[in-house]
């Protein structure tokens, strides 16, 4: 190894300890706001990885697609905001890969107006010309429509009454592809990746009504409301936050951000603990100490 | 009248979306009628947008023009709202920059200064997170205890390097948080939380229907 990089590595080393001792000797929150910089971008720097266990839940929206015939109907929602795309948009990415692979054709559409069809666009057309894949025919982004559940209602009688066009204004009817798809009932999988209440919709409304199963990748915040689903066999598989988009994309074959930011993760999460713990410790110290030896 | 006629389109509105659910679609009225309401709910959604539009434009304006506390960042507001929309509404056979596709103005705004902005804002609770976990979260009772034991148990779960600790404490700790915390505890307690939520949302919506709720209608 370059000898450079190993005094990089001590210097960077150093430097987090010596923030963490200030951090807990003055309780200074600059301290701390440094110390959380620091072992964000360290691990970038480095390129630190770990291995990921894979989850059951995960494992079940992996094989759940798997489990889909060649050249499937697949609808993959982009339910999210550009401040989360952290956690959801490598689950974006790691399903297209997955499907792109099985041939499946892949419908993509939005409930988020700002941003939502951007995203969708970009990280779709990424993916398709690395598989060779032709828009119209292999894929269509139908884009953003305003009140969701409306919207998801009125597809299942349908797609073209809600959406007449795609999002570029193609009529759906010029698209070799919608040729195929006309309502959920031409729909075998749906993958909400959403980084809010939405998912609630997908399975009150599709799932529950119109049978369609439907897996879910989620923000790590929201995750734990949906295990409930999950248990109730009402959600085919779920993604929770970076550490599920992290283990879907080892079993995509393709590790990517998500892996990568699992570090920066661990080490924070490992920093917030080691606060949790050591503000208790002060806490239980002041606590016992005797009151006038406090006041001296 | 101004509140009988909201109360008759909100009640029939309601009707026809329960009663289409038990019917097909395509051999009942009434299954056919609701796609046809449902376009509506469509349409009248985009209005609300534009209705959100105009709030927002009237409200900053008129602070710039009193030139009230802070109105260079309402300045700055309104500015952004014509930016992002303007380019966004002209047809893209003028020129490829309009429209909402890849490489438009509006496209080229969102992915350049929107969604770092965003990402940011978002990015800054890991910040406060940290602080006030150190400086808050206290086991000062038996209840405070368990939420922290709790916490600290999925934290360390969640990441990698906390699910390798976990591992050499016990080999099998990942799954066994992962089946009685999360699959147990957090399971029970949000399907209880779903379905009250569920039958809040039923019971909120018969009122509507029934005209005893009437906020909607700002009374």
């Amino acid at each position: 190894m370059n000898p450079w990089l190993i005094i990089a590595y001590v210097l960077l080393i150093a430097a987090g300890a010596f923030l963490l001792y200030r951090a807990f000797r003055t309780a200074d929150r600059r301290y701390i706001y440094l110390a959380v910089s620091f072992f964000v971008i360290f691990p970038v720097l480095i390129t630190l990885t770990f291995p990921t266990e894979i989850s059951p839940e995960t494992r079940q929206l992996y094989d759940a697609v798997e489990a889909l015939p060649d050249s499937s109907n697949v609808l993959l929602t982009f339910d999210y905001y550009a401040s989360t795309l952290a956690e959801t948009e490598p689950m974006s990415r790691a399903a297209l890969h997955q499907l792109f692979r099985k041939n499946c054709r892949v419908l993509t559409m939005t409930t988020i107006p700002l941003g939502g069809p951007s995203i969708a666009e970009r990280v779709t057309r990424e993916l398709a010309a690395q598989y060779g894949k032709k828009y119209g025919v292999d894929y269509v982004n139908l884009g953003y429509k305003a009140n969701y559940v409306a919207v998801l209602k009125g597809m299942g009688s349908s797609i073209e009454a809600i959406y007449p066009t795609d999002n570029s204004g193609t009529p759906l009817a010029e698209l070799p592809m919608m040729a195929h798809i006309k309502n959920y009932h031409d729909i075998r999988f749906i993958i909400a990746i959403s980084d809010n209440a939405i998912v609630d919709y997908w399975i009150s409304i599709v799932r529950a009504q119109y049978g369609i199963p439907v897996g879910t990748g989620v923000t790590a915040v929201s995750a734990p409301q949906y295990y409930a689903y999950v248990g109730a066999g009402q959600l085919t598989g779920l993604l929770g936050g970076m550490k599920g988009a992290a283990e879907y994309e080892a079993l995509v074959g393709h590790p990517a951000r998500a892996t990568m930011g699992m570090t920066a993760q661990s080490l924070v999460h490992l920093f917030i603990i080691f606060s949790v713990l050591a503000g208790n410790a002060i806490y239980l110290i002041q606590k016992r100490r005797p009151k006038s030896q406090g006041q001296a | 009248m101004r509140t009988t006629v909201p109360i008759i389109i909100a009640f029939l509105s309601g009707l026809v979306m329960v009663l289409a659910f038990f019917f097909n679609p395509e051999k009942s009225t009434i299954g056919r009628f609701e796609p046809e309401v449902l376009s509506w709910v469509t349409i009248v959604g985009g209005f609300t947008l534009l209705l959100g539009v105009v709030s927002i434009v009237r409200v900053n304006y008129g602070a710039v023009q009193r030139r009230s506390p802070n109105w260079g960042y309402k300045l700055a507001t309104v500015i952004s709202v014509f930016v992002m929309a303007l380019p966004a509404m002209l047809p893209t056979r003028w020129s490829p920059l309009f429209g909402t596709g890849p490489g438009s103005i509006y496209d080229w705004l969102f992915n350049y200064v929107d969604a770092p902005m965003m990402s940011t804002m978002f990015a800054m609770l890991a910040f406060y997170i940290a602080s006030a976990a150190f400086r808050a979260f206290r086991a000062r009772n038996a209840e405070a205890t368990l939420l922290l034991v709790t916490a600290t148990l999925v934290m360390l779960w969640r990441v990698p390097m906390g699910e390798a600790l976990l591992q050499n404490i016990h080999h099998d700790l990942p799954g066994l948080i992962n089946t009685y915390i999360m699959g147990g505890a957090n399971m029970a307690v949000q399907r209880g939380i779903i379905i009250g939520a569920a039958l809040g949302a039923a019971a909120m919506s018969l009122r509507i229907m029934l005209g005893i709720e009437r906020t909607y209608m700002g009374h």
